[in-house]
């Protein structure tokens, strides 16, 4: 296991800085700050309700204290591998849903695509603006040693998580506002600004004048409300519910206190299914009418682009090296995990043989939900899983069981490493960039590898070192 | 602004509001409780109470059988009251987190804040020994959230709407209050003008935190025609119908009509503004105070609602209009 902060007993140059801030104020002193973080989390009102456990909706998300530190190389790759990814994805997308030429050539086929639950021939023949359909990508990653990290999964449709990332930034420049003086730690402010000019550079054709910007979510009551809210206050833009907008002739307008207000480009942060009961679900009250219709005829600009979760599919992961390839004319900076497709006879064989030592994962689940960690697992559980995995194979891959990386998080014993993943945010609009930090998310509980947030994962503060940081 | 966030904040600010003078009857309750009653007479303070608080459909027993003891407990914490103060800060604080983006941070903090403590307190000892502390507090809230209204938004659209509400229910609030004496039977072995009259005005007074006041502006004892000039047509006095409705109109006019409705309920609220400016002392109680107030609180509830029509809160016409701006 790679540690992030040791290296044979010696702190790593990059978490120099971390080993210095909890020597100086002492184990103790950081545990009594843990009651003051808290409740700033909760002034601010941030909160995740989880899935199927009842109980608090208000619920707090766990917030270690300890920040995960990149140094400016490590964050070189990170950058470079996730842009490039997210281009690839774009391009993957644009391909797909016009001449396919990834299926002409052999590389990924057909029933992959059209037989894809997130695939939307609505869309079909549909090029958004600057070809764009995933403005927002995020890149799940692991790393495994000093220099390899792994892409566990891409998240095209509309990955959250975001405004833990700032929030967590605010929150530790609150209680320790000395660490971030000397400009060591790359700031992650611009993420709002940087959204919301992606945004307006995929203004539709119909637009006249600056576009009006607005951010779609569910209702108050959706589990990632707060941060719908808190990115809508980043852009200084309208947060809208369906029953806001409404259809003319193929525009897109908000009600407002003056009457109807033009809408040109929306953040949606509800699912494809739930966006026009013309077109998806006709039971859907959250979505608007006539919306699809508005986006094909040039009147609005979704963010993201319906049908942009075929490209994040588990089974389509497996070909994102051969599209980086075939779109970009490029090696892939970060790796996949080596990875077993079920559809595959021989896959299956050895899936099924070796279920002890594997993670098995449904193809179209998320949120660590219906996953099998095979070292883990009893035997019972395995033979259960089995079953489920003979009855229908197209429906999981397989991934060996990592080594992945640990940083360093508070505990009553002192420091302690315990598993983390990453996920950076790539955001696509005239250029393709990301601010340098992501989420971290870890798992707290010692030798767990799941770091869901609804499966007792916490959260940490994330820091890109400036280039020379480390030696400081 | 959005309709729905316009919407939010004039109900948040409603919640608000009206928590706060549901803290205010309680305490004008408690103060007549502390009045000497002659024996043999019933005292009928907390029915008068419910009654001002309009929460005479939610009580779940006979108007007859309201004690201080139940009373409290359904304008406090009965979870099937709407107006119970518990209720209404839940409810503020549902508005404000649904309308998250138009409400400082200062502002959720103060309502989220007092929401978190009120979850925690219980029943028993809040509505026991501690209940004056109790009802500070929710005032003392409420004056948190009106004051980090004040300090930290910005004099827009949201502004106006969250001013609209509160006047709203202030005035619905301080007719209601006024009511209250009506309510509250005078033994017949006194009379109007007595010793306990003028002990029973001077508690509305108190409710209203205006007992110095009138000292201040009056200077002559407590009756009931002094104490109708101060909450009905004294401008000075904030919690008066006149400040409320002349405030109301001016914002409505700040925000302005876009619309031939919207112009239509701008007229509506001048009218009233007129009608409460123009009424005399001598000339509401000869025409039955009772009888004036109930007027009142019947206008300004429907002008209440025909803002709400008008400005899209309920999301009606709007669609139409659309076709028309085309």
């Amino acid at each position: 296991m790679f540690n992030e902060m040791l290296k044979g007993g010696d702190v790593r140059p990059e978490y120099r800085i971390i080993a210095d801030w909890v020597e100086r104020e002492g184990i103790e002193a950081l545990l009594s700050k843990r009651e003051e973080a808290e409740s700033l989390f909760r002034r601010i009102g941030i909160t995740f309700a989880v899935y199927g456990e009842g109980g608090d909706p208000d619920r707090l998300i766990p917030f270690d204290m300890v920040p995960r530190v990149f140094g400016a190389s490590e964050w070189d790759m990170i950058e470079r591998g996730s842009i490039q990814r997210a281009d690839a994805l774009n391009a993957f997308l644009r391909d797909i849903y016009g001449p396919r030429e990834i299926v002409k050539a052999g590389i990924v086929p057909l029933p992959m695509i059209e037989g894809n639950d997130a695939y939307e021939p609505v869309v079909e023949g549909y090029t958004p603006p600057r070809g764009i359909y995933s403005h927002v990508v995020g890149v799940d990653l692991v790393r495994v040693s000093e220099s390899e990290m792994y892409v566990l999964e891409d998240n095209c449709r509309t990955p959250s998580g975001v405004s833990y990332v700032l929030q967590n930034r605010e929150v530790m420049s609150r209680l320790f506002p000395e660490l971030f003086s000397d400009s060591v730690i790359r700031p992650v402010d611009g993420y709002g600004d940087m959204l919301a000019e992606a945004m307006q550079s995929v203004a539709p054709p119909m637009c006249e004048g600056e576009p009006t910007l607005a951010l779609l979510t569910p209702g108050h009551y959706n589990s990632a409300y707060f941060e719908h809210s808190f990115l809508a206050d980043q852009m200084g833009i309208e947060l809208v519910e369906g029953p806001d907008l409404f259809v003319v002739d193929d525009r897109v307008y908000m009600r407002t206190t003056h009457g109807p207000e033009r809408v040109d480009v929306i953040y949606r942060r509800i699912d494809d299914s739930f966006l026009d009961p013309q077109v998806f679900r006709p039971d859907s009250l959250l979505g608007v009418p006539g919306i699809i219709g508005a986006m094909k005829a040039g009147g609005v600009t979704i963010v993201n682009a319906p049908g942009a979760g075929v490209a994040d599919d588990k089974a389509i992961y497996t070909y994102v090296p051969e599209m980086i390839r075939f779109y970009l004319g490029e090696e892939p900076v970060l790796s996949n995990v080596p990875t077993w497709r079920c559809s595959e006879t021989d896959d299956l064989k050895y899936v099924l043989e070796h279920l002890h030592e594997l993670v098995v994962k449904e193809v179209h689940g998320s949120g660590g939900y219906g996953m099998l960690v095979g070292p883990a697992s009893t035997k019972a559980e395995i033979e259960a899983y089995a079953a489920r995995l003979k009855a229908d194979p197209d429906g999981f891959i397989a991934q060996p069981t990592l080594a992945l990386s640990a940083a360093p998080i508070l505990s009553e014993e002192g420091l302690a490493p315990r598993h983390v993943d990453l996920r950076p945010f790539v955001i696509s609009g005239k250029t393709t960039r990301l601010i340098p930090s992501g989420l971290t998310r870890v798992a707290l509980r010692e030798g767990s590898l799941v770091v869901n947030s609804s499966q007792g994962g916490g959260v940490k503060d994330t820091w890109v070192l400036s280039e020379g940081g480390s030696d400081a | 602004m959005l309709s729905r966030t316009a919407n939010g904040l004039f109900w948040m600010s409603r919640y608000v509001e009206r928590m706060e003078n549901i803290a205010r009857l309680l305490d004008a309750g408690s103060r007549m409780e502390a009045l000497p009653s002659p024996p043999g007479t019933k005292a009928t303070e907390w029915a008068s109470i419910l009654i001002a608080s309009g929460c005479q459909t939610t009580f779940p027993e006979p108007l007859e059988n309201a004690t201080q003891a139940n009373v409290s407990a359904h304008l406090v914490f009965d979870p099937e009251n709407p107006s119970s103060i518990k209720q209404c800060l839940s409810s503020a604080r549902e508005n404000a987190r649904a309308m998250r983006t138009a409400v400082t941070r200062e502002v959720w903090d103060a309502i989220n804040q007092s929401w978190t403590e009120m979850k925690r307190m219980e029943p028993r000892g809040t509505l026991g020994r501690g209940f004056p502390e109790f009802l500070e507090w929710v005032k003392a809230r409420g004056a948190l959230v009106r004051g980090s209204i004040d300090a930290t938004l910005l004099r827009d659209e949201g502004y106006a709407f969250i001013q609209l509400g509160k006047r709203i229910e202030r005035a619905d609030a301080t007719a209601r209050l006024l009511d209250v004496k009506y309510h509250v039977l005078l033994p017949k072995t006194q009379d109007v003008g007595g010793g306990l009259d003028y002990l029973q005005w001077l508690q509305v007074l108190r409710a209203a935190n205006a007992a110095v006041a009138y000292r201040h502006l009056y200077r002559r004892t407590v009756d009931a025609e002094g104490v109708v000039d101060l909450l009905v047509c004294n401008l000075k006095s904030p919690r008066s119908l006149m400040s409320s409705v002349l405030s109301i109109a001016e914002e409505l006019h700040d925000i302005g009509a876009y619309t031939d409705a919207q112009n239509t309920v701008a007229i509506q609220a001048e009218r009233l503004c007129d009608h409460v400016a123009r009424a005399e002392v001598d000339a509401i109680i000869s025409y039955g105070l009772h009888e004036w107030l109930t007027d009142f609180i019947i206008s300004i509830n429907a002008l209440a609602q025909d803002i709400g029509r008008v400005y899209g809160f309920d999301g009606g016409d709007v669609q139409a209009l659309a076709q028309q701006t085309q």
